[in-house]
């Protein structure tokens, strides 16, 4: 017999055709219960995780209420200070504002842009907290150089908010006359005021 | 039977063969077939030689089942055997070699058959080889169309003394020179074997029914002795014995004739009773015909010296390859079910250790006792102030604000170092100042982005400042306010909190890649401004 010519084939085409059935369902039958197998692995292993973390959670429940208490107040205040939770732009105003008067400048003109994702965000590590930051241009005359430091060191201590200067531009202005109270300098700085999230809390 | 005899070992690989068949011995006078079942067969139904005995032998294998493997033995005058030494050789060589020689040997027959049997002891180690072949296919011609026909698969056709050679390892027999001599059907069988291995062997034609027939049997035996002598197989001085297989018991004559004329041959007669107890062959069908025993043998295993072409046993390979393909695809579907089988008896544990939440179990599952652990949780955390977050959570604030606090920066630290230098500069008037707290330094324009568009990230942020400024006075001396612009460099980039210090811009543009103009009149105020810029970099840690 040439081992395999046509009509041996063709004799033959019963039992290869059984054979090729066999191997098509079992290798159907073996893919699908690997695949489910696989599921429920990948379930069985969950649920060693969750275990795991319930035992970890449990083991440090002292941990944390210790944690709750040395912190809350604190987290309370930076509440009210409107760096954690929703944006409190009224306040910045206000702060503007104050600040502008208590140093005795010439106004504050303004402009806030819409809030975005803080990019130094990754080197303080949030984990599951967010930050935000918007970013405020401001424009103010000043009389000297010193009433610069003045504002921005008032606009701190107010409790406003939480910001940092970005940058800032000082330059000569023509005083005319060199009248007295009359800005010599113009100043434009760029702030950005940041504002933290907690988990499960929107953006609102 | 008191002859020498090999040692007896068990766990010979040819295993009697129990599997069902359909054994055949033609011979020119008559036909014998018998179904095996089960290792034994229980009689022979006989055809006569003739065109009346193939019809009965027709429809005899009508009857049989088809798929019953057929085996044939011949036993017939034109037969012809050659001991012979060829080059040792392997493989395709080998096939190619011994099959030139058989083409040699027998051109008129496609029934011819070559065994190894072993290596010469000389310094050659050539091949011996047992070359056989009927050389009358005619004989069998018409039976084995006959077996075709009836669509039944011939495993094979085999010389009835290579069947010989069965019985010599039944026995166990270790007699160097060994004549085995038996009455069949076709007359008188005489086969010699050399160390258990077949040499030679011949039929003579002797008519049983006469009474010189013992006679002339006890001639013939003798002759073969001289015949052995003549191709120089053996020696006349060598010791031969002679096995007389007397079925029917009726050669007890011969034997003591064969012994009583030759006294250097050692004569046994192997009796009827003797055969069915040690061959194992029922006695009836020992009884049923004079080839009956060599069915038998033939039954239990079937020689490697196989005679059929590969035309003939087509049927019966195809089949082997068919049953072949079914066990393959049998063992593949028992396999498949097994592992099957195991994965979802996993799977079923693992479920059972998911889901089942059952106080009675033996073992507690991980559901029920995350479900304890995370009530036992809540239960704790009644006891904590109410917050609202996490402790974590509440942690991560306090300490981002103050990372921020501490990571604030303000233009004062720069403009009071410039300040404390321009003290030292008087000749320097600074007409804007610009700073910046980012990964990038600041732009030459100084003017700080609109607001939405925050510093790029990435890279630790420093602080960096951007002084427009002029010599004042200046009267056209380019030198001097050059010398005054570097002095003032010079000292900022003394000062321990700068990194770097880059003059940006001079008054006058001495690259000699640029065009150059100007006026050279003497006198105050007619002679420009003296502008310059200047980059400043502060330390990252700052």
């Amino acid at each position: 017999m040439n081992a395999l010519d046509l009509h041996t084939l063709k004799t033959l085409r019963r039992p290869l055709g059984v054979l090729a059935a066999v191997i098509a369902i079992g290798a159907i039958l073996l893919s699908y219960t690997d695949g489910e197998l696989q599921s429920a692995q990948r379930a069985a292993a969950q649920q060693q995780n969750q275990l795991r973390e319930a035992r970890i959670q449990l083991n440090k429940s002292g941990e944390e209420k210790e944690t709750i208490v040395r912190y809350l107040d604190r987290y309370q205040y930076l509440q009210q200070l409107g760096f954690v939770g929703d944006e409190q732009r009224i306040n910045w105003l206000d702060g503007l504002r104050f600040a502008n008067r208590e140093t005795r400048l010439f106004g504050v003109d303004y402009q806030i842009g819409a809030q975005q994702p803080y990019p130094y965000a990754a080197e303080l590590n949030p984990g599951q907290l967010t930050l935000y930051q918007s970013v405020m241009k401001i424009n103010l005359k000043l009389l000297h150089e010193g009433d610069l430091m003045r504002f921005l060191g008032t606009l701190a201590r107010l409790g406003a908010g939480l910001f940092s200067v970005n940058q800032c531009v000082i330059e000569r202005v023509d005083a005319g006359d060199n009248l007295r109270n009359q800005p010599n300098l113009r100043a434009e700085c760029e702030l950005a005021w940041i504002t933290l999230r907690p988990p499960g809390e929107k953006k609102s | 039977m008191n002859w020498p005899a090999l040692p007896k070992f068990n766990f010979s690989f040819n295993r009697p063969d129990t599997g069902d068949k359909l054994l055949i011995s033609v011979s020119a006078r008559q036909v014998s077939a018998a179904h095996w079942r089960h290792g034994h067969f229980a009689g022979c139904d006989m055809f006569t030689y003739s065109d009346e005995g193939l019809a009965a032998f027709k429809s005899y294998l009508a009857e049989i089942r088809k798929s019953l493997p057929v085996h044939m033995l011949v036993d017939a005058v034109e037969e012809d055997y050659r001991f012979e030494a060829l080059p040792h050789s392997t493989g395709r060589d080998r096939s190619a070699l011994v099959n030139r020689k058989l083409k040699q040997h027998y051109r008129n027959t496609p029934y011819l058959s070559a065994q190894l049997r072993g290596r010469d002891a000389g310094k050659r180690r050539d091949d011996r080889y047992l070359f056989c072949a009927l050389t009358n296919p005619e004989l069998i011609a018409e039976w084995v169309q006959a077996v075709i026909e009836c669509d039944l698969p011939l495993a094979g056709i085999y010389l009835l003394p290579t069947v010989s050679q069965g019985l010599v390892e039944r026995l166990q027999l270790a007699q160097t020179n060994l004549l085995l001599v038996s009455s069949n059907s076709s007359g008188l069988r005489l086969t010699f074997l050399r160390e258990q291995t077949l040499r030679i062997s011949r039929l003579a034609r002797i008519d049983a029914t006469t009474a010189q027939a013992i006679k002339n049997y006890a001639e013939e035996i003798s002759n073969t002795r001289l015949y052995l002598h003549a191709l120089r197989v053996m020696t006349l001085d060598e010791q031969l014995s002679v096995l007389i297989v007397d079925s029917d018991d009726t050669l007890a004559e011969l034997a003591e004739i064969v012994a009583r004329d030759n006294p250097n041959i050692e004569c046994h007669r192997l009796t009827r009773a003797e055969i069915v107890a040690r061959i194992g062959i029922a006695a009836p069908a020992l009884d049923s015909s004079a080839d009956a025993l060599y069915l038998h043998l033939l039954g239990l295993q079937a020689p490697d010296s196989n005679l059929a072409p590969a035309n003939v046993t087509f049927g019966y390979r195809r089949q082997k390859l068919r049953r072949g393909i079914n066990a393959a695809a049998g063992v593949i579907a028992f396999v498949m079910a097994v592992m099957g089988a195991y994965s979802w008896y996993r799977i079923y544990d693992i479920n059972l250790e998911i889901k089942s939440d059952s106080e009675s179990a033996a073992r507690q599952t991980a559901a029920r006792q995350i479900a304890e652990l995370q009530a036992q949780y809540r239960e704790a955390t009644r006891q904590y102030p109410a917050a609202p977050t996490s402790g974590e959570n509440l942690r991560s604030a306090v300490e981002i604000s103050q990372k921020i606090g501490a990571t604030t920066r303000s233009p004062e630290t720069m403009m009071t170092i410039v300040s404390r230098v321009l003290e030292h500069s008087p000749a320097i008037a600074v007409k804007r100042f610009g700073w910046k707290y980012g990964a990038t330094n600041i732009e030459p324009g100084g003017k700080a982005d609109e607001p939405g568009f925050a510093a790029a990230a990435g890279g630790a942020r420093r602080q960096s400042g951007l002084i427009d400024g002029e010599v004042r006075p200046f009267r056209g001396d380019h030198r001097a306010a050059i010398e005054a612009i570097n002095g003032f460099a010079s000292l900022l980039a003394q000062q321990p909190q700068v990194a770097e210090v880059k003059i940006t811009k001079l008054p006058l543009n001495i690259n000699p890649a640029s065009a150059l103009s100007g006026n050279t009149t003497e006198g105050g105020g007619l002679a420009g401004t003296a502008e310059f810029k200047l980059l400043l970099v502060f330390k990252p840690t700052l």
